[in-house]
């Protein structure tokens, strides 16, 4: 019995590994993108993107992985997602990479405007272009900057990915849950917070290693 | 540079909107013979997606991982009979009619009880089989509550939109609403509910001897009620259906499969 738990909780534990990797994955270039997005001069740009931002950090995860999931469906007539495992997965998938871009634009936004103007002023006397000056003097600033909050985030994604049951995507919580209504037994279900111990355990040392590793210049 | 940017970006954002917006309009036309024959759909399909959670004696996976159960038997001949092949989705119970008009599953088949909610949001053929609403507590009361008079003064753990719900509500009983009939068994195992009410049929599977829920034992039956099938409303894979239970039940297949899973004692005939 205990044997059949693990294998299950393990294939549970590597599905929301897939959905934390591909989130990460995607939503930072896509959060860089809505970064610049939302500091762009263009109000066209601008305003959109903003709204944009507003909904999604605005409305529960949870919600938008129903709509995501169930619209197409419901409202639109056609689920292009189809009924197995690899549209559900896909749909949560799109959901929180869209949802942590969000997240993840604001973080960037705040190391990005946080960056002295006299550091891009300098670049500007040295003769450099403006990519020039994004990429060797404001990014390293802006890496170093985030690395604190972003750890939050990320820490807070590994345990979002709970979230994805609700349109049935098999992760760790399911598939421990599941052993209450098919054999009676609880304790899988509490089990499963070992396993998002010994993972955030890890991504808490991996963050740290990073930062140690950008201490040779001060910001 | 940034003036390109910028430019890109609006471009791929009204581009996103316009695919939004005319992907309904080009399966729609594709779709419009489906709207009419649902059965026409599953075929052109070639599968019939069954909606199930796990919940022995009905839906369960066997030793090698596949579904089986009174339900799952059944849910394969019927698709067999209409010339498809049964697929399995383990779906969130909650959300089995979102699944079902969002067209991710082609029916509901999972032990369902037809309660007036349920027959409201699908089209469900004559019930199959037989069950009860049972109240579970704690082994060393369970002489205290053996008539539904004794039970007001429990606070009751019952599954959110569950027929035990109903049964609770119509008996006038306290009662906190979960997610699940599990959730709601696990509130009494840890005392944070006097009780709960949940299927006989689960009951009997779920406590007892070899579960976590040794020291659970169930007394009163509130409700008899039965399970049927659900299909999409006005869906004329209830005619399918019902035609072939029929055939089923005469040609002996359905008491043999029940008789394998133990519920031959619940079954009503075609």
């Amino acid at each position: 019995m205990f044997l059949t738990v693990l294998n299950s909780l393990n294939q549970g534990f590597f599905k929301a590994l897939e959905i934390f990797a591909l989130t990460l994955l995607g939503a930072i270039p896509l959060g860089f993108i809505i970064a610049f997005g939302s500091m762009s001069r263009y109000r066209v740009l601008r305003y959109p993107v903003k709204l944009v931002v507003w909904i999604v950090r605005g409305t529960p995860l949870m919600l938008q992985l129903l709509i995501i999931y169930y619209g197409p469906g419901l409202l639109l007539g056609n689920n292009w997602w189809g009924g197995g495992a690899a549209g559900r997965f896909t749909a949560a998938s799109l959901a929180f990479i869209f949802n942590y871009a969000c997240y993840f634009s604001e973080i960037f936004r705040g190391g990005i405007q946080g960056v002295p103007r006299g550091q891009r002023e300098a670049g500007q006397v040295l003769g450099m272009t403006n990519s020039q000056i994004f990429f060797r003097v404001t990014l390293m600033q802006v890496i170093k900057r985030i690395v604190p909050p972003m750890g939050n985030e990320i820490i807070t994604l590994v345990k979002d990915t709970s979230l994805v049951r609700v349109i049935a995507v098999y992760e760790i919580i399911w598939n421990g849950e599941k052993f209450i209504k098919s054999s009676g037994i609880i304790w899988p279900l509490f089990f499963t917070g070992l396993y998002y111990l010994a993972f955030s355990g890890l991504l808490t040392l991996l963050l740290g290693w990073i930062e140690k590793k950008l201490d040779y210049f001060k910001v | 540079m940034k003036k390109i940017f910028a430019m890109l970006l609006v471009a791929a954002m009204v581009f996103a909107l316009c695919a939004c917006g005319s992907q309904p309009a080009a399966p729609a036309a594709n779709q419009a013979p489906a709207a009419d024959s649902d059965l026409a759909y599953v075929q052109g399909n070639g599968k019939l997606v069954v909606g199930i959670t796990d919940f022995a004696p009905m839906d369960y996976l066997d030793a090698s991982g596949n579904w089986i159960g009174f339900d799952a038997d059944m849910a394969k001949a019927f698709a067999e009979s209409i010339g498809v092949e049964a697929e399995f989705v383990e779906i969130n119970w909650d959300n089995k009619v979102l699944e079902l008009n969002g067209k991710s599953i082609d029916c509901v088949w999972n032990g369902m009880t037809l309660t007036d909610a349920v027959q409201e949001a699908m089209s469900c053929p004559a019930p199959y089989c037989n069950n009860a609403q049972v109240v579970v507590v704690k082994a060393e009361v369970a002489d205290q509550y053996q008539t539904v008079e004794s039970l007001a003064e429990l606070n009751f753990a019952v599954e959110a939109g569950s027929a035990g719900a109903e049964a609770a509500a119509d008996a006038g009983l306290s009662c906190q609403e979960f997610d699940t009939q599990a959730r709601a068994l696990m509130e009494v195992q840890a005392g944070t509910s006097d009780a709960c009410i949940i299927d006989l049929l689960m009951a009997g599977a779920m406590i007892g001897e070899g579960t976590s829920y040794p020291d659970l034992s169930y007394t009163v039956s509130l409700t008899s009620e039965e399970y049927g099938v659900g299909f999409r409303k006005g869906s004329d894979l209830v005619d399918a259906y019902t035609a072939f239970y029929k055939a089923a039940y005469e040609a002996g297949t359905v008491m043999e499969v029940a008789t394998t899973y133990g519920v031959q004692e619940s079954i009503i005939p075609a």
